[in-house]
């Protein structure tokens, strides 16, 4: 079974694509997160061996080699790599802290291209994997309070595009996947106000799930997503349409 | 088998699988005169890794990637595995 490393996959989108990934019966998946929540320890459970967790603070960026090691040695090769775990603090720019700014750009640029780095020069080494990164619609769009958070989803785009087209020629596809506003603990702040807004400003009045962003990332690591690379897709239930 | 020789023989095979007509490898042989571009170079460290457990590349903070063949079987010698 091929082994894929789901980061953030304690909660909310993360675990969503755990849980799918490991119930196809195709993958072995490994969710990194800071602590194993209830949840997840649950669907371990259930998962029957096919789900595994892995305590990693992601944000610490010199422990990453050494993690993705420590992976390796104990599940063998990595064919998938989900860049998932991420923070979405908000705030006005005018008033947002150095700290947090710096905080938010390290855990959702730095880390996934450091954890890339050690996972996919592996990748490159057997000839074959696939990585997927979660941006967001407002990488390309706008959110007043969100312009760190946009910047830092922009980013991941941009690394998708060119990455793909570096590691094309080994067989690795790259491609990045971008949700509109889904219900987690990330977007807790927003009011039943905003989300109401949100809602019908979409095509099919709707909000996504977490489980369709799920949905996208196994057709990207199956024999549909074989391919498809540097490229970004929109799960949004027509929000950007 | 020594270091050298363990780099050879993975140069040799990802040679083979790149389809790159490897030069007699020696020394003072410049990496840039090896047929070898930067991805297959950059197999060739992540094999190592595999293999010898080691990537004297990213531990040093003051990473200058060795110029010649010799240079760079002296990076592995010298890495305290
Ligand atoms: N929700 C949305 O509307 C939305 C829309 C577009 C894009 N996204 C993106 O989707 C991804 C997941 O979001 P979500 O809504 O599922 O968020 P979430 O419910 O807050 O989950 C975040 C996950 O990341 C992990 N994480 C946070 N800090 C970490 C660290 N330092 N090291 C390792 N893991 C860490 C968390 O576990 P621990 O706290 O235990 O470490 C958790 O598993 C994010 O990249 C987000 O930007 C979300």
């Amino acid at each position: 079974m091929r082994n894929i490393l789901v980061t953030g996959g304690s909660r909310g989108i993360g675990l969503a694509i755990a849980r799918r990934l490991a119930a196809s019966g195709d993958y072995n998946v490994v969710a990194v997160a800071r602590r194993e929540s209830g949840e997840l320890a649950a669907a371990i459970r259930e998962a029957q061996r096919c789900l595994h967790f892995r305590a990693c603070d992601l944000a610490a960026t010199d422990a990453i080699p050494a993690f993705a090691k420590s992976v390796r040695d104990k599940f063998g090769a990595i064919y998938g790599l989900v860049n998932n775990a991420g923070i979405g603090t908000d705030g006005l720019l005018a008033t947002m802290s150095n700290s947090q700014i710096e905080a938010l750009i390290r855990l959702n640029v730095l880390s996934p291209i450091i954890l890339t780095k050690y996972v996919a020069r592996h990748m490159m080494a057997d000839g074959v994997g696939r990585i997927v990164n979660i941006s967001s619609i407002v990488a390309s769009t706008g959110y007043s309070g969100l312009s760190v958070y946009a910047a830092s989803k922009a980013a991941v785009t941009g690394f998708t595009r060119s990455l793909a087209r570096e590691v094309g020629k080994v067989g690795i596809t790259v491609n990045a996947i971008a949700p509109g506003f889904i219900d987690t603990e990330l977007t807790s702040s927003l009011d039943d106000q905003g989300r109401r807004r949100i809602t019908g400003r979409s095509a099919l009045r709707r909000l996504p799930e977490a489980d369709d962003v799920a949905s996208m990332v196994e057709y990207l690591l199956g024999e549909g997503g074989r391919n498809i690379t540097g490229t970004v897709l929109t799960v949004d239930a027509g929000n950007t349409a | 088998m020594s270091v050298k020789s363990k780099i050879f023989s993975a140069m040799k095979q990802i040679a083979e699988e790149q389809k790159v007509a490897l030069p007699p490898l020696e020394d003072d042989l410049p990496l840039n005169d090896t047929g070898f571009d930067s991805l297959a170079l950059a197999i060739l460290v992540a094999r190592l890794e595999d293999e010898l457990g080691i990537d004297p590349f990213t531990v040093a903070e003051d990473a200058a990637f060795p110029s010649t063949l010799g240079e760079f079987v002296r990076a592995y010698e010298n890495v305290p595995a």
